[in-house]
C-alpha cells in the first residue's frame, strides 16, 4: 500500500532526472553548447540566463551548463564503474563466504571488517594521495587521477556490497529449496548459480543504487579536499573550483551542488523503491 | 564466561587494528620516489642520510612497522616535518592537542543536536503514522537524508552566511574567546552535519516506534488511562530506541569522514584538516598515526553499539542469544 502510493511521483521524477543525466553523459558531445573546458574571455563570470550561456559562466569563462553536461559523464561514469566492478567482486566474495563457510568465510569476513573500519573518505584520500602524481618534482608521473579515484572507490564498494551479498546469501542457503536441491544431488556449484545468486542479486541491486550515491558524494568530497578529478571535469571538481566565488557568483557553486544533490536523491529513491519491491516479493514467497 | 567474551572482543580489536595499520604502512612505503626529497627538498646529503635513519626508512617493512607500533602504543605519534624548519619536526601529539578538541566538540554538538531534534520528531511521526502530516514530513526527511553534507554546508554558507549575513562563513572561535562567538562559528558546521542525521534518526525511530505501538503493553498502558505523551516517553521510547542508538554510534564514526569535508568547507582546522594536510604533504608517521586513531575510534564506537544493544533493550540480548 505504501508502495503504490509512493511509487508514481517520486519514481517518475527520479527516472526523469537520471534519464536526463544519462542522455547528457552519452550524447553530451552533440548538444549545441560550448566545450566544457573552453574559455570564453568575452563572457567571464556572467550570471544565469545570459545570451549564449544559459547557466552563466564562471570566472574562467567556462560555460556552467557545458560543465554540468560533461560532469554528468565523469561523475556517473566513475559511479557506475566503481559500483559495477565493486559489486561483481564484492558479490562473488560475499556469496562464496556464505556458501563455503569455514576458514574461507572467516578470512573474507575479516577483510570486510578491516576495510569497513576505515572511513570511506579517509581511505580514498590516502589512495589518491599515494597513487596519483606521487612525485612533486614530476606531477605527470603516477596513474591518471580518474583511474585512481575509480580504483579506490571500487575498493570502498567491495566490502559494502560484499557484506550485503554475504548476509543475503546466508538467509537463502538456509531455505528449504536449497536443502531439497542438495538432497536430490545437485552440485554445490549449480545450486549456487541457480538458487543462491538469482536471489541475492535483487538486494545487491537495491544497495547498488545507494552505493552509487555514496560514490558521487565521496567524489565530491575528494574534490573539495583537492584530491578530485581535473578542475571542472566532474560536478565535484566544478564546485570545488568555484567554491571561493560563492559570495560573488553563487550560481557557479550552487548549480553543481544541486546536480549532485538531485542525483544522489534520485539514486537513493531508486534503492529504496527496489528494496520495498523485494520486501514485497519476499513476503509473498 | 564474561572474561572470555571480553578477551575475544579484545583479540578481534587488536587483530583488526594490526591489519589496518600494517596495510597503511605498506601503502605509505609503496610511495614511489624518495620521501626525503619531498619532506626536505633542500636538505644536504648528510642531512638526508640522517633523516633516513630518523624516519626508519633504512629498515625493512616489518621492523619499520614494529618500531612505529611500539611508539604509537606508548603515545608517541611521530613528528610532523616542515620543509622550511630545521628539520626537527613538531610532535603530532602537540598538533592533535589543538585539532582534536575542535573536532570532538563539533561531533558532540552534532550528535546532541541531531538526537534532540530527531527523537521528538520520530515519536511524533510514529504517533501520527500514515496521516497527511506524517506523509509530507517523511518524504521531506527522505530527501534531506540523501543530501550530501557538503551540499547542505555550501547551501547554508550561501543562505545564512552570504545572503543574510547572519553567521561567519570561515574560521573557528574557541570558547575562551567568547561563548557567543564560539556558538556562531560552530552553528553552520554543526547544522551541515546534523540535518542529514536528524532525518536518518527520526526515520529509523519512526519505523521502530510504529512497531512498538502495536505491542500489548502499550494497549495496556493506554487502557489504564495514561496520557499519550507519557506512554510515548516512558513506555514506547526505550524499547524503540535500539536502532537509533546503533545508528547514532555508527554515525559518530562516519562523522569523522564528514567532519573532514565540513572542516575544510568552513576552515575549522580540526582533526580532519590535520589529516588532509598531512596527506597532502606526505607526513608518513603522522598519516599512519592519524589513520590508526580513526580506525580505533571507529572500532570503539562499534563496540559501544554492541554494548548499547544489551543495555537499552534487555530483550534484544536474550533474542540474539548473546
Amino acid at each position: 500500500m505504501a508502495l503504490s502510493r509512493r511509487a508514481p511521483v517520486g519514481l517518475v521524477l527520479s527516472s526523469a532526472w537520471l534519464g536526463i543525466c544519462l542522455i547528457s553523459a552519452i550524447f553530451g558531445d552533440f548538444f549545441p553548447i560550448p566545450e566544457w573546458n573552453a574559455y570564453d574571455y568575452e563572457n567571464v563570470g556572467v550570471p544565469l540566463f545570459s545570451p549564449g550561456h544559459l547557466l552563466g559562466t564562471d570566472f574562467d569563462g567556462t560555460d556552467i551548463l557545458a560543465g554540468i553536461v560533461h560532469g554528468a559523464r565523469t561523475s556517473l561514469g566513475i559511479a557506475v564503474t566503481a559500483v559495477v566492478v565493486g559489486s561483481l567482486i564484492g558479490g562473488a566474495l560475499g556469496v562464496v563466504a556464505a556458501y563455503r563457510r569455514g576458514w574461507v568465510d572467516s578470512v573474507i569476513t575479516m577483510y570486510f571488517n578491516v576495510a569497513l573500519s576505515i572511513p570511506t573518505l579517509v581511505l580514498t584520500l590516502v589512495m589518491v594521495a599515494i597513487f596519483s602524481s606521487p612525485n612533486l618534482d614530476d606531477p605527470s608521473a603516477g596513474m591518471p587521477r580518474e583511474l585512481v579515484i575509480v580504483i579506490s572507490l571500487t575498493l570502498v564498494i567491495i566490502p559494502i556490497l560484499g557484506r550485503i551479498a554475504r548476509s543475503s546469501a546466508l538467509t537463502w542457503t538456509g531455505r528449504d529449496f536449497v536443502l531439497v536441491a542438495e538432497s536430490i544431488g545437485m552440485t554445490r556449484r549449480s545450486i549456487l548459480w541457480t538458487h543462491i545468486v538469482p536471489n541475492v542479486l535483487p538486494s545487491m541491486m537495491s544497495v547498488g543504487f545507494l552505493a552509487a550515491g555514496v560514490v558521487i558524494v565521496v567524489e565530491g568530497g575528494l574534490a573539495i579536499l583537492g584530491a578530485g578529478t581535473d578542475p571542472g571535469a566532474s560536478w565535484g571538481s566544478m564546485l570545488a573550483k568555484n567554491r571561493q566565488d560563492l559570495s560573488i557568483l553563487p550560481s557557479t557553486t550552487i548549480i553543481p551542488v544541486i546536480a549532485i544533490a538531485l542525483t544522489v536523491m534520485a539514486l537513493n529513491y531508486f534503492g529504496d523503491y527496489v528494496r520495498l519491491r523485494i520486501d514485497d516479493r519476499e513476503s509473498r514467497i | 564466561m564474561r572474561l572470555r567474551v571480553a578477551l575475544k572482543i579484545l583479540a578481534r580489536f587488536a587483530t583488526v587494528l594490526v591489519i589496518v595499520t600494517f596495510a597503511i604502512t605498506v601503502l605509505v612505503r609503496l610511495l614511489p620516489g624518495d620521501p626525503i626529497s619531498i619532506l626536505f627538498p633542500f636538505a644536504t646529503e648528510e642531512d638526508r642520510i640522517r633523516y633516513r635513519g630518523e624516519l626508519g626508512l633504512n629498515d625493512n617493512l616489518v621492523i619499520y612497522y614494529l618500531n612505529w607500533l611500539g611508539s604509537f602504543i606508548t603515545g608517541d605519534f611521530g613528528s610532523y616535518y616542515s620543509s622550511t624548519g630545521d628539520g626537527s619536526g613538531v610532535p603530532v601529539s602537540d598538533m592533535l592537542g589543538v585539532a582534536l578538541p575542535r573536532t570532538m566538540l563539533l561531533m558532540g554538538y552534532v550528535i546532541v543536536t541531531s538526537l534532540v531534534f530527531a527523537i521528538p520528531l520520530g515519536l511524533y511521526l510514529a504517533y501520527r503514522a500514515e496521516t497527511r502530516v506524517d506523509r509530507w514530513i517523511s518524504n521531506a526527511l527522505f530527501a534531506l537524508a540523501s543530501l550530501p553534507n557538503f551540499a547542505v554546508g555550501l547551501g547554508l554558507a550561501f543562505l545564512l552566511g552570504v545572503q543574510l549575513n547572519w553567521l561567519p562563513v570561515l574560521g573557528y572561535v574557541p570558547i575562551a574567546d567568547g561563548l557567543g562567538e564560539h556558538i556562531k562559528s560552530m552553528t553552520m558546521p554543526t547544522l551541515s552535519l546534523s540535518l542529514g542525521l536528524i532525518a536518518t534518526f527520526s526515520r529509523l525511530l519512526r519505523v521502530d516506534t510504529i512497531a512498538t505501538l502495536k505491542e500489548d503493553f502499550v494497549t495496556m498502558a493506554s487502557s489504564k488511562g495514561l496520557s499519550n505523551a507519557w506512554i510515548l516517553w516512558r513506555h514506547v521510547f526505550r524499547p524503540s530506541s535500539s536502532t537509533v542508538m546503533t545508528s547514532a554510534a555508527l554515525n559518530m564514526a562516519a562523522l569523522i569522514g564528514g567532519a573532514v569535508i565540513i572542516e575544510s568547507v568552513f576552515a575549522l582546522n580540526g582533526f580532519g584538516m590535520l589529516l588532509t594536510v598531512s596527506i597532502a604533504t606526505r607526513q608518513y608517521l603522522a598519516i599512519q598515526s592519524l589513520i590508526a586513531l580513526v580506525a580505533i575510534a571507529y572500532m570503539v564506537f562499534n563496540l559501544i553499539v554492541d554494548l548499547l544493544y544489551a543495555v537499552v533493550d534487555p530483550r534484544v540480548a536474550s533474542h540474539r542469544g548473546t
